[in-house]
């Protein structure tokens, strides 16, 4: 009984909404720059408290979709407000709620000017994402998917660095050029799944091969520059690197994600045979980020490119594990973002600390930090050895299993693949190594070493404010990568209705459909 | 008494004509009202006439009916989706007055000005309600005239004249063609009236395709000069930038709602028999009206001369729906234009605030910074330019999706991805004015003018663009239904 109340709460609605009441409340009502920090605190806890809820009373024996809601919206158009979790979307609620915390307490200092339209911009971006998440209506996840251009467009714009202008167009221009082809695709689906926006009904209907086949390219196209994957990427880099570090958090912890995350509720259960069809091109492509992007970020003389470039190949770990249609692999995909978006998210959050001090992100301006912030030093190890996936860390988790996911890939992955995917598994798994060199390299030359520059002998280490929000993804890196079990269990009904849907061919479906259409317009009045 | 005989029987339903009748004496009147109202007190002829408009768009609705009537012997039609258009033409008339009193405030006889506004939107709600060749061209020069005085109203101004002078000739010519291309249709049709034309032309033998080709064209010709399609759109940046900035807000959305139902209803009654030949066409055109308007905005550096080519990319992407040419289609031009007002207006009533000293602020450079002095208008206009953008959580997303939606509908895949592509081009424009606003720092100090009325026309548009962002379901509902007798 108590657990029916609470499944009909409108807890999605709730975590969507409330940051933007919360923002509206403070852009109204608080004045001061210290009390606008506190209120938008107050708001993220409370954010984070309401989807709480979410995981606790999740229902991990079913892959159906769980919490949800419906009001019609636009009834001319069939567009309804239709929200709903599964294991697959409910981690990334959690995270942006969890994030977003993280983002606003890492802003205290660093942000001094517009403190509260940082604030409010934060806010709103956080009730977009959510929505990303929840949304079972295409349109709505379309609205939200859009919407989310603009907080973000400001916040790299106006707080972000010297170079933030170009940067936060190009990241604009890119993300809405890439996102107006699933407008397209979601029109047409609407008009051949007979009149409905619901990604349900997408899921049931069968479109044949040569929609299958444009949907997904259209879908490619909108997904692929939001992952980023190669060689559509080229925004990522320069708007991580002019970003302030919280937006830095944000994009890398979850704007990314939405990206894969796409791939999984819309191209792999909607259009099953083009996906199919398509594994060889997106592990070709998922290789080159893995291998290609891994030896560019070796070379990058700025931390936060660096980093950016590392964002990227370890997508392109999610892109491959994602087309390997195994269960092993998939939730290799998931775990790999959740992980990602707490080991990336903590690594920008260290270049933030370093860059308040020194106003640099420069590689070579540093050099033996260790000696003045031993604590940092220790801080930034642990988050470095996750982000190579060393064991005992979540990432180790996700990359285990994609790297078995991979070998052992599903034989509809591995029927459309000329190569056995055991000699991908393979290459893949060079990034173990790669990212060892890029990564353990940058702290050699940023941490370690002898003390020789003034400015680095002037830095203090880190703040109480500064570690407190440190602590809560140590604790979480270090509890996925001992204890997974939690996360992979509400990840696996999800994943394993997942393979059964992306590995099942709607064509026979199609086919009987074509059949039958004309006997069923001689029969319709 | 001799018994006086009528020569005609009394028209029938002209009751249905009250809002026109109620204007063309309003407006009469309050020429005369005007002589007793001192120059200091203008403001009360702009607040009369802002009245007159309004009552005319509530006068609209009372007179509807649940089915179409017409008068004057079928000349005049009023049926919902005239009535539709009659609210917004009245609304955006009574939006441009507004604008108006402070920009205007130092002109000299204000009283003509505002008589002249409303006669142009007695001529197009005489278009939203033609049924006839004869009663739709009586209604495009009423508007016409009128506007062309509006356009140079400020005399001492060389480019107001110019842009007048401009305007006047290219509309002369068009509205030739247009007649020209009306006498071809009437050659074979033997009518005037869009359904008799249609019916004539349905029947006519292959030995009259030559001119009913001649007047299909000639007729869009003259058309797409007045809602300003490429090529024939020479005549807008000129007219928007020399033009009093409030009557360019006006000429940018009454005389479009009014050129668009026209075109409606001469595709949907009078050419549906040409199709396949006007789908060509307008293809053409809007091919080209796409990539005019929003290519050649990208370079202008006068906010007034931007908007002008940014109209011209809408009206490419509004031309979709009439290519589409379905029930969704025509309902989604009247989407477009409501929220396309709103956005319009909101964007003008900015520019016309941002006059410094009696020195306009019209350069896109002159709104730098202008976050960091007033954030509240920042805001607006950062939420009109995203909204012109065609980003979700503002109205003018839902515009781009209702077009899009019935053009895909009507099979028109290839221009919607084309259009697509042009809305992303068109979107840098947008957000570099959004740029300049929060990303740059201020450049010349700014000088708002304090006035009221254009606050609130600030406060209500934005207001308006974001509900109808977020609940856009009841404005769908309501111009589906308003188009559903149509077809």
């Amino acid at each position: 009984m108590e657990l029916n109340n609470i499944m009909n709460f409108p807890i999605l609605s709730l975590s969507i909404f409330l940051p933007t009441l919360g923002a509206l409340v403070i852009w109204l009502f608080v004045r001061g720059d210290r009390a606008v920090r506190w209120a938008s605190l107050a708001v993220s806890i409370a954010t984070f408290l309401v989807t709480l809820p979410l995981a606790l009373s999740f229902d991990t024996s079913t892959a159906h979709m769980q919490f949800e809601e419906f009001a019609p919206w636009i009834p001319t158009f069939n567009v309804n407000y239709q929200l709903g979790v599964d294991g697959i979307s409910m981690p990334f609620v959690l995270l942006t709620s969890l994030l977003t915390i993280i983002c606003i307490v890492s802003a205290w200092e660093c942000i001094q000017s517009r403190v509260k339209e940082y604030m409010i911009a934060f806010l709103v971006l956080e009730t977009t994402l959510i929505g990303v998440f929840c949304a079972l209506d295409a349109i709505l996840f379309y609205f939200f998917w859009e919407a989310m251009l603009i907080p973000m467009y400001l916040i790299i714009g106006v707080w972000g660095g010297k170079n933030r202008v170009y940067a936060t167009l190009k990241f604009f221009l890119y993300t809405l050029a890439g996102s107006v082809l699933m407008l397209v695709a979601v029109l047409v689906m609407y008009f051949k799944a007979g009149h409905t926006f619901s990604v349900l009904a997408f899921m049931d209907y069968p479109f044949d091969f040569t929609w299958q086949f444009w949907l997904w390219i259209a879908f490619f196209v909108a997904f692929a520059v939001k992952v980023p994957m190669w060689p559509v990427h080229t925004w990522l880099p320069d708007a991580h690197t002019e970003a302030p570090t919280a937006g830095s958090v944000i994009l890398a912890g979850i704007l990314l994600k939405m990206g894969a995350y796409g791939f999984l509720r819309f191209s792999l259960p909607i259009l099953p045979d083009a996906s199919q069809y398509f594994v060889p091109f997106m592990v070709a492509l998922s290789m080159i980020a893995i291998i290609y992007i891994s030896l560019v970020a070796m070379m990058q003389r700025d931390m936060k490119r660096l980093i950016a470039y590392s964002s990227i190949a370890h997508m392109g770990f999610v892109t491959l594990g994602t087309f390997m249609f195994s269960t092993l692999a998939l939730e290799g995909a998931v775990f790999g973002m959740i992980s990602h978006g707490f080991v990336a998210g903590a690594l920008f959050l260290c270049v933030g600390v370093m860059y308040d001090r020194l106003h640099t992100r420069e590689i070579g301006d540093y050099g033996g930090v260790a000696n003045v912030m031993p604590i940092f030093a220790a801080v930034m190890m642990l988050f470095c050895m996750a982000n190579v996936a060393l064991p005992g860390a979540s990432a180790f988790v996700a990359e285990a299993l994609v790297l078995l996911g991979t070998f052992n890939a599903h034989p509809a992955a591995q029927a459309a693949m000329s190569v056995s995917t055991k000699w991908v598994a393979i290459g893949a798994a060079t990034s173990v190594i790669l990212s060892a060199c890029y990564t353990l390299w940058m702290y050699k030359r940023v941490i370690l070493g002898d003390l020789v520059k003034d400015s680095v002998k002037s830095m203090q280490d880190m703040t109480v404010r500064e570690i407190s929000y440190f602590v809560p993804l140590i604790l979480l890196v270090l509890w996925l990568g001992f204890y997974p079990v939690p996360v992979l269990n509400v990840i696996h009904e999800s994943v394993t209705h997942l393979v059964a849907q992306a590995t099942t061919t709607k064509l026979v479906a199609a086919h009987a459909l074509a059949q039958a259409a004309p006997i069923l317009d001689a029969v319709r009045p | 008494m001799a018994n006086v005989v009528f020569p005609y029987p009394f028209p029938e339903h002209l009751t249905s004509l009250m809002p026109e009748i109620f204007v063309a004496i309003a407006a009469m009147a309050l020429l005369l009202i005007d002589l007793f109202i001192a120059q200091d007190k203008k403001s009360i002829t702009a607040w009369l006439a802002i009245t007159v408009s309004l009552i005319a768009a509530l006068l609209s609705v009372n007179v509807m009916q649940s089915e179409a009537v017409t008068a004057f012997y079928g000349f005049f039609l009023l049926d919902h989706f005239a009535v539709l258009a009659k609210v917004l033409i009245c609304l955006g008339t009574a939006f441009g007055m507004v604008l108006s009193i402070q920009y205007m405030k130092d002109e000299e006889h204000l009283g003509e000005y505002y008589v002249l506004m409303l006669f142009a939107t007695l001529g197009m709600m005489l278009m939203a309600s033609a049924n006839n060749f004869i009663i739709m061209y009586l209604g495009l020069e009423l508007m016409a005239l009128c506007i062309y005085v509006l356009v140079g109203y400020q005399r001492k101004v060389l480019r107001s004249s110019e842009a007048s002078l401009k305007y006047f000739i290219l509309g002369a010519l068009s509205s030739g063609m247009l007649l020209y291309g009306v006498t071809f249709l009437y050659g074979v049709s033997g009518s005037f009236n869009f359904a008799g034309i249609g019916t004539g032309l349905a029947a006519a033998g292959a030995d009259a395709h030559t001119a009913i080709m001649l007047g299909l064209v000639f007729v869009i010709a003259g058309l797409a000069f007045k809602v300003s399609m490429a090529p024939f759109h020479m005549w807008t940046p000129d007219a928007y930038e020399g033009a009093p900035t409030p009557i360019t807000a006006f000429m940018s959305v009454g005389p479009k709602v009014a050129g668009f139902v026209v075109f409606i209803r001469i595709l949907a009654d009078a050419l549906p028999s040409l199709q396949n030949e006007y789908t060509m066409i307008l293809t053409g055109l809007a091919v080209l009206t796409m990539a005019v308007g929003n290519l050649a905005a990208i370079a202008q550096r006068n906010i007034k001369r931007m908007l002008a080519y940014s109209t011209i990319g809408h009206v490419g992407f509004i031309m979709l729906g009439l290519i589409a040419a379905n029930t969704d289609g025509y309902a989604a031009i009247m989407v477009y234009m409501t929220i396309y007002m709103f956005m319009n207006m909101g964007a003008f009533a900015i520019i016309i605030l941002m006059n410094r000293e009696g020195i306009p602020g019209e350069l896109i450079d002159d709104f730098a910074g202008l976050s960091r002095v007033r954030p509240v208008y920042a805001m607006a206009m950062g939420l009109l330019m995203f909204s012109l953008a065609g980003i979700p959580f503002l109205g003018g997303f839902w515009a781009k999706y209702a077009v899009f939606m019935a053009a895909i509908e009507a099979g028109h895949l290839y221009l919607v991805l084309y259009a697509l592509l042009f809305s992303a081009v068109g979107a840098f424009y947008y957000i570099r004015i959004v740029k300049y606003i929060y990303f740059d720092e201020e450049r010349v100090a700014f000088n708002f003018e304090e006035s009221s009325p254009m606050q609130l026309t600030v406060l209500v548009t934005t207001i308006a663009i974001v509900v109808l962002g977020i609940f856009p379901g009841p404005l769908m509902d309501i111009c589906k239904q308003a188009l559903a007798g149509l077809l």
